[in-house]
């Protein structure tokens, strides 16, 4: 017999400790022509079902399994219990986490569906504690869940084989009896490992001896840990850095043997032990596992007696549609028949019904919940409330969303007030069992930064170096980084261009790219099942103390199983603060729900075309205010475009020039068959939405919308020049056969062509639409309520608070400064919403303990003064530090010079009126008696503070990272006049290529993708009067991207783009870092308020639909 | 061999004490020796000393290796002018140690080899693409 299966195999999945890719293991394996493969990470099934899919591709049988940590076999008692002499070595962590050192490896093959279902189990057992010790499984637990497992004795840390090393054989022969009474006869295999070391023939001959004296099977395997020998550098690499040491790293292997030989080699290593080799193919023979993939498996949900889900679905439905539509419509009613049809038909009832019953517990119990992507195609989803664009309106297409002709699970994402996420977690677990619920987890893979940090720590260098060699580095993929140091402008100068002491850091740091580090928790991914969930994914526990499935949302989607996304969105949450904000100044009943109100207030519209709509939910990036003043919006079909056309694809297609001209009249709108014009009138003639490349289909070559939904996404994915030739000639065929000349009909086809990977799901965007109107309207009428909500749910949106503050500021809300006697824990609004007062939270370093001291305090009584204060609230000494340096004690007590002390004089008594209150333990309020510490004489007499406009304002931006007292850029008016810069607020009345000269402090830095490939960086920058929008283009950024990258302020010299075709913007042609300084000379400190290192990614992800950058999604705004 | 050729039978049928050779030639004996070298069970005098390649003396001098591509095993080699050649091979390792560091990094493909009676330990060096005597073991 010849030919070989390799059966102990480490992928990337056995994360920083296999070097191989589940790609390049299949592929390998089947260039070998090997029939099957397995692959068995450690403690895990993370790259299963991946691996699985890529076997079936590559038409090789995939074997599933695991390497797991046993508990000792061979020994009675605990291995601790052993005279030191007798104790087994062990095995390194490298791979492991917190079950090493605790037990034995041991290696499982997955023989069927029952195997699985077992194998899931058990690792579910280990992670989640219920066996005696973390993450090891034991014996009892072994057996139990043996059935349809194949069991192989492990590597030279498995018991057998570290006993045989360390010369006890006997130790070997009990551990092997033990382990193999676990498994059903015949499913117990003693594994050799001949890796070519010394030790190898004794370690080899000894095992094979005791298997022959016990009756047990052998199997030769080769601990495969990568696919290249030469990739034995990464493996040494990555399992140093796990194992948090240097190179040689934990196994202090010997050499690189570790790779996926051809059969031959293994062959020829075994050549005494044939049948070990042969065992490989039997086992390959005997595991066959069908994951089933393909077939969808609902959670159950409980429907009254006599009802069927989908019964109950149409009642709800017809239900929610006579509230959504009054008068009913027959083209509503019409919809609704057809989605319900077709649900019937795929069989998706329970799947809406339970999203359903999430987002009806959701709205009773008052949390905001809104369903956005592909789901806002559905009139059904409209009407259980679950989406709130109107899709008949919008006209949005349901088999963008379900194609009955291609049967697929439905995907609906919800997003929930952040805030009160967590209830509906909690009731979701409620709803369908703990056991029926797992959080859906991530694969966190390398980038650049990580990748050098990675190379670095596993060779020595030291962590203050390692931070040095990838501070700075940009947003790249790591195999790029030879190409990002010598080009990237701001890489200028980086320390890891030196060849000699770093070049082995960059060249494995390449090699390391997007290799997966750990397991993360999805931002809102739940997967919810029918059975147990461990019945089909492994669970562990993640950091926040919640089970997490061992796989990704991709490979739940393979398994058929229900994945629901319950994102947090911020912005939720600000909409209901400043609704309540609000309506505590003018009345429940004088502010209406946003979300209920007509689209239609021409006042909204007006702000959102001014592109005043900073903190407005997806309108307020500097590219959208931009867009928002080439646009004009008008209307709510405005705001849709607006979201879908600044988007990664419609940017990268460059759609926005061709619907700006065409809808300013600047060139006509042109479509080469007449169908299109009806079609893409909304869009003047542009293919924006995925919805229209379906309408055009149908309406040109009669497609049905659901196989023109199947065109769409056949063009949307990488096709061979045959496949797509064999779409346009049936797409062409048919146009023709109803009339159409075939060369418009070509044309046509090559138009749906170029635009239909670059089109963006209209549904998406109008979902995202409701929230952005909603927003608008309150920031429109409600501004100072709307910015304190913001600021209150920070970190969200594009903007620093700082420049929420500003912003507020400019539409006529007064900004007060935090103090202990008025201000909350939070922002709260003043002055019959006039005015902002800063809340105590921000003041850098600040604990709850004291911010609740502080309002506790307060109620019974206002502050008196500094000693009052201290006695009374306790803070730590940082603390009280800052809340003078800020202000928040402005004004407080009274001095012998008969006024209240500057900053400088607390700050002087500070540390003495500490001791004494600290010493006296005193909790009277009798007055204490300090004599005033020696304070510098004061900068500025006229201010409480005593301080300088510029050390108030250093202070701020320190910490609290605002600018309360004045904008920066204010204190040096002066500098700005003599050296002639152009002030935001006059940009628009300049002339369209006017050179200017502007100054402004970095709010955002970021490089998007263009389609030229090209590298342009979009400077978002801020002055005393407003936002500016510099654009540096390649040959500009070469010269000054170290400058971006080093400062916080910059003066930028360039052409003003004024004109509606482009909108207004600063072309960057210097750039040149600006000190800020008062007009004494005082400098201003920016740190902290104001951003500065690398050029970020960039921003266009938030919100993309599911199919683009769905984990993304929520980082923006949620 | 020397040691192996005082290996003495007792043959009650001979006249008692008088001591016959185990091996009838040469060829027996090499295989005989063989198994026992490649036998887990056997542990040598040298290698109970120390580590896992035995104590014997080691050392690094360059030799001429005949190899065989077919085999892929040395087949003779020649030291201080006299050809060794090969009788049987008993163990192959390999060594990569030191990777990241040029000046110590170690890249090496090992054959213990029986011939003339002695166990040799024979090494090409990747890195200096040489063959080396590393150790005469027994």
């Amino acid at each position: 017999m010849a030919g070989f299966v390799h059966l102990h195999v480490h992928s990337h999945f056995s994360f920083m400790d296999g070097a191989a890719a589940i790609d390049d293991l299949v592929g390998r394996a089947a260039q070998y022509g090997m029939p099957a493969l397995a692959v068995t990470d450690h403690q895990g099934l993370y790259g299963a079902v991946r691996f699985y899919k890529a076997a079936k591709h590559a038409g090789i049988r995939p074997i599933v399994g695991a390497e797991i940590v046993v508990e000792p076999a061979g020994l009675l008692g605990e291995e601790g219990g052993q005279p030191p002499k007798r104790r087994l070595p062990i095995p390194p962590s490298a791979g492991f986490g917190r079950a090493s050192a605790q037990g034995f490896h041991l290696t499982l093959l997955v023989k069927d569906r029952q195997g699985y279902a077992n194998l899931c189990t058990l690792l579910s057992r280990m992670h989640l504690g219920r066996t005696q010790r973390l993450s090891i499984a034991g014996l009892d637990d072994l057996a139990r869940c043996s059935e349809g497992i194949i069991g192989l004795s492990g590597c030279p840390y498995g018991e057998a084989g570290a006993a045989v090393l360390a010369g006890q054989p006997a130790r070997a022969e009990r551990a092997l009896r033990v382990l193999a009474q676990c498994f059903a006869p015949g499913d117990f295999y003693v594994e050799l490992m001949d890796l070519l070391v010394p030790e190898s023939p004794p370690y080899v001959g000894t095992l094979a001896a005791l298997a022959q004296r016990l009756g047990l099977p052998i199997v030769a395997t080769n601990d495969v840990h990568y696919v290249e020998k030469r990739d034995f550098r990464l493996h040494d690499v990555l399992s140093a850095a796990a194992a948090r040491t240097g190179l040689p790293g934990p196994y202090e292997r010997q050499n690189a043997e570790l790779w996926l030989k051809p059969a031959s080699e293994m062959r020829r290593l075994f050549a005494r032990l044939p049948e070990a080799c042969d065992a490989t193919l039997e086992i390959a023979e005997r595991c066959d596992l069908d994951l089933g993939l393909g077939t969808l498996r609902f959670p159950s949900i409980e429907v009254p007696r006599g009802e069927t889900p989908y019964s109950v679905l149409v009642k709800a439905a017809w239900s929610g549609l006579e509230k959504r539509y009054r008068p009913l419509t027959p083209a509503a009613v019409a919809r609704l028949e057809r989605e319900l049809a077709a649900i019937q038909q795929m069989g998706f009832a329970e799947y809406f019904l339970v999203v359903k019953d999430i987002v009806d517990f959701a709205r009773s119990r008052g949390i905001r919940a809104t369903g956005r992507g592909s789901a806002g195609d559905s009139i059904i989803a409209y009407a259980l409330g679950i989406t709130d664009a109107d899709p008949i309106r919008y006209d949005l297409l349901f088999e963008r969303f379900l194609n009955p002709a291609r049967r697929q699970m439905p995907d609906i994402d919800i997003d929930f007030d952040s805030r009160r996420r967590d209830e509906v977690v909690a009731y979701i677990y409620r709803r369908f069992g703990d056991d029926h619920v797992a959080v859906v987890a991530t694969v966190q893979t390398m980038g650049v930064r990580s990748a050098v940090r990675t190379a670095a720590r596993a060779l020595g260098f030291s962590p203050r170096e390692v931070d040095q060699l990838s501070r700075n580095l940009p947003w790249a993929s790591a195999s790029r980084l030879r190409e990002v140091l010598a080009s990237y402008p701001e890489c200028r100068g980086h320390p890891l261009h030196d060849q000699e002491r770093y070049g082995l850091i960059v060249e494995l740091a390449e090699e390391l790219d997007g290799c997966p580090m750990h397991l993360g928790t999805h931002l809102g991914g739940f997967v919810v099942t029918k059975e147990p969930v461990w019945c089909w994914t492994p669970l562990q526990v993640a950091g926040k103390g919640i089970a997490v499935s061992q796989h990704d949302k991709d490979d739940i989607e393979a398994l058929g199983l229900v994945k629901m996304d319950i994102l947090g969105l911020r912005m939720h949450s600000a909409i209901s603060d400043a609704l309540a904000l609000a309506r505590a100044r003018v009345g429940a009943d004088e502010v209406p729900e946003p979300f209920d109100l007509r689209p239609d207030d021409p006042a909204v519209y007006e702000m959102i075309a001014a592109g005043d709509t900073v903190g407005v939910f997806q309108l307020e990036s500097s590219g959208q205010r931009n867009l928002a003043t080439r646009l004009k919006q008008r209307d709510f079909s405005d705001i849709i475009a607006a979201i879908s056309l600044f988007r990664p694809g419609p940017l990268e297609a460059e759609m926005i020039t061709p619907f700006i001209r065409r809808r300013h009249g600047i060139e006509p709108v042109e479509v080469p068959h007449p169908a299109m014009a009806e079609v893409l009138r909304d869009s003047y003639g542009v293919i924006l939405y995925q919805e229209q490349v379906l309408r055009v289909a149908n309406a040109v070559a009669g497609f049905s919308l659901a196989e023109a939904d199947l065109l769409r996404r056949a063009m949307t994915k990488d096709r061979s020049r045959a496949e797509m030739e064999a779409l346009r000639e049936r797409f062409v065929d048919h146009a023709v056969e109803r009339g159409t000349p075939r060369i418009v009909a070509e044309e046509v086809f090559r138009q749906i062509q170029g635009f239909a990977a670059y089109g963006f799901c209209k549904a998406h965007a109008a979902c995202f639409a409701v929230i952005s109107y909603a927003s608008a309207w309150l920031k429109r009428y409600f501004p100072a309520e709307f910015a304190c909500a913001i600021l209150n749910n920070e970190p969200m949106g594009f903007y620093t608070p700082r420049t929420v503050l500003n912003d507020a500021r400019r539409h006529g809300v007064a900004v007060l400064p935090p103090h202990v006697n008025r201000s909350e824990a939070t922002y709260s609004v003043e002055d019959g919403g006039r005015a902002i007062r800063v809340g105590l939270k921000d003041v850098c370093g600040i604990t709850c303990r004291t911010l609740h001291a502080i309002t506790h305090e307060r109620a019974r009584r206002p502050f008196l003064d500094l000693a009052d204060f201290l006695r009374r609230t306790r803070p730590e000494i940082q603390e009280a530090e800052s809340l003078i340096r800020v202000g928040a004690l402005d004004g407080l007590g009274i001095t012998d010079a008969g006024r209240p002390p500057t900053r400088d004089e607390m700050l002087a008594m500070l540390p003495e009126l500490k001791a004494t209150i600290a010493h006296d333990r005193s909790t009277s309020d009798d007055v204490l008696l300090i004599a005033p510490g020696k304070a510098r004489a004061a900068e500025c007499p006229d201010h409480p503070s005593g301080w300088s406009l510029a050390r108030r304002l250093s202070a701020e931006l320190e910490i609290l990272g605002l600018s309360i007292s004045c904008h920066p850029l204010e204190l040096a008016e002066i500098d700005l006049d003599r050296r002639g810069v152009t002030r935001a607020c006059e940009l628009a009345d300049l002339e369209d290529r006017s050179h200017i000269r502007v100054v402004g402090l970095r709010e955002r830095a970021q490089t998007p993708p263009t389609r030229s490939g090209k590298r342009t960086c979009f400077l978002t920058l801020e002055d005393a009067t407003g936002l500016l929008d510099v654009v540096v283009f390649e040959d500009v950024l070469q010269a000054t991207g170290d400058v971006i990258v080093a400062n916080r302020a910059y003066l930028v010299e360039g052409t003003l783009q004024n004109n509606p075709e482009r909108g207004l913007a600063i072309v960057a042609e210097r750039i040149e870092p600006y000190v800020v300084s008062a007009d004494d000379g005082a400098p201003v400190r920016l740190r902290r308020g104001v951003p500065a290192g690398p050029i970020g990614p960039h921003r266009g992800t938030a919100g993309a639909p599911e199919d683009d950058a769905a984990p993304s999604a929520i980082r923006h705004h949620g | 061999m020397g040691r192996y050729r005082a290996i003495r039978q007792y043959r009650p049928s001979e006249r008692p004490g008088q001591p016959l050779d185990l091996f009838s030639g040469k060829a027996t004996r090499s295989d005989m020796v063989e198994e026992l070298l490649k036998s887990p069970w056997i542990i040598r005098g040298s290698q109970a000393v120390r580590g896992a390649l035995g104590a014997g003396k080691r050392r690094e001098e360059p030799v001429d290796v005949v190899w065989d591509g077919a085999k892929r095993a040395p087949v003779a080699f020649e030291r201080n002018g006299r050809r060794y050649r090969v009788e049987a091979l008993v163990q192959t390792w390999s060594v990569e140690r030191a990777w990241w560091d040029p000046r110590t990094r170690t890249s090496r493909r090992c054959f213990r080899v029986f011939a003339r009676g002695g166990l040799y330990d024979l090494a090409f060096d990747l890195t200096e693409d040489r063959w080396l005597l590393i150790g005469i073991v027994d």
